[in-house]
């Protein structure tokens, strides 16, 4: 599943597009570029990645570090004490391999032009993603299945492979969005 | 002294926790001790209290361990911000709970920030543990 990540951030990066959610822009891409081999994980990496995923995820969806530049999860891990309101201090030794993780797979380009140079610390502010969900109505993201827009796992159903295509999208209640 | 010995692995399945959780308590009680000379001990019903109760948290909001946890231990939770599932805390109906004093360390100092706004005393958190082991 990480591979198919790995590859996503290859296409994008190589093909120069900002639609890192767009599906079937997102897949046309992929095949392009299918021949280039993404830089494999290390075993550090990996270890680094599960830490991540049990330690972030035990509260929210371990969002994939490439959805935010380097500064952002900076300023994240950073702000550990007040996050989003609530304490999610980490053991040192954690909170080091946590924020290295982050910002070594962050995303090489910037996520937040045309933001008055603010620094983004929620995904769903970046202007990327308010382009990709601009036409979901407020209902469907409200709803208690769904709760807001950093509960990707929700409708994306791939989400926590790192996939996400438009045609794996199902709204709680909704079905499909295609 | 076999019969010893099931008596003292009886005795530790009650204590619901491992020998690293046992010995964690049993620093804060040293702790406790020396912050209170009174202390006589870590009490469940106190935990109930601690656990049970409405405070005024981080987010200047009401807000109650049994937001997230649910009243019954048993029960799986869920996060009251952002909806995700929290499996239940009871050692009994989850053995991974009380089982690493890095978590239970990690989650004391978090969780009594966001509903008390201060972290817990040494006494506080081995009575919330004491309330979590008898359930």
């Amino acid at each position: 599943m990480k591979t198919v990540l790995n590859l996503s951030v290859a296409a994008l990066v190589l093909a120069g597009s900002i639609y890192l959610y767009a599906g079937d822009d997102y897949e046309e891409h992929g095949h392009h570029v299918s021949s280039v081999a993404a830089k494999p994980m290390t075993q550090r990496d990996k270890s680094a990645m599960a830490l991540y995923t049990k330690e972030c995820g035990s509260c929210h969806f371990a969002y994939q570090p490439e959805f935010l530049p380097k500064r952002s999860w900076d300023k994240t891990m950073n702000t550990l004490d007040n996050h989003f309101g609530t304490n999610a201090t980490l053991d040192p030794t954690d909170h080091k391999t946590i924020q290295g993780y982050l910002t070594t797979h962050a995303s090489k380009s910037d996520r937040m032009t045309g933001m008055g140079g603010e620094v983004a610390i929620r995904i769903s502010e970046t202007p990327n993603f308010k382009r990709e969900h601009r036409e979901i109505p407020q209902k469907m993201v409200a709803q208690a299945e769904v709760k807001s827009f950093a509960n990707c796992t929700a409708c994306h159903t791939k989400a926590a492979g790192g996939s996400y295509r438009e045609r794996e999208v199902h709204i709680p209640n909704y079905g499909n969005w295609e | 002294m076999k019969y010893l010995a099931i008596v003292f692995m009886f005795s530790m399945s009650l204590m619901a926790a491992t020998s690293e959780v046992v010995q964690y308590m049993k620093e804060l009680e040293t702790t406790a001790k020396a912050e209170n000379r009174a202390f006589n001990g870590f009490d469940a019903a106190r935990g109930k209290e601690i656990f049970t109760s409405t405070h005024t948290g981080k987010q200047g909001k009401p807000m109650a361990c049994t937001s997230c946890h649910t009243l019954n231990l048993s029960n799986p939770g869920k996060n009251a911000l952002t909806g995700k599932v929290i499996d239940p805390l009871s050692p009994r109906a989850n053995p991974q709970r009380l089982t690493s004093t890095k978590e239970v360390t990690k989650w004391l100092r978090r969780n009594f920030v966001d509903v008390y706004n201060r972290e817990g005393t040494a006494q506080e958190k081995g009575d919330v543990l004491a309330y979590i082991m008898k359930n």
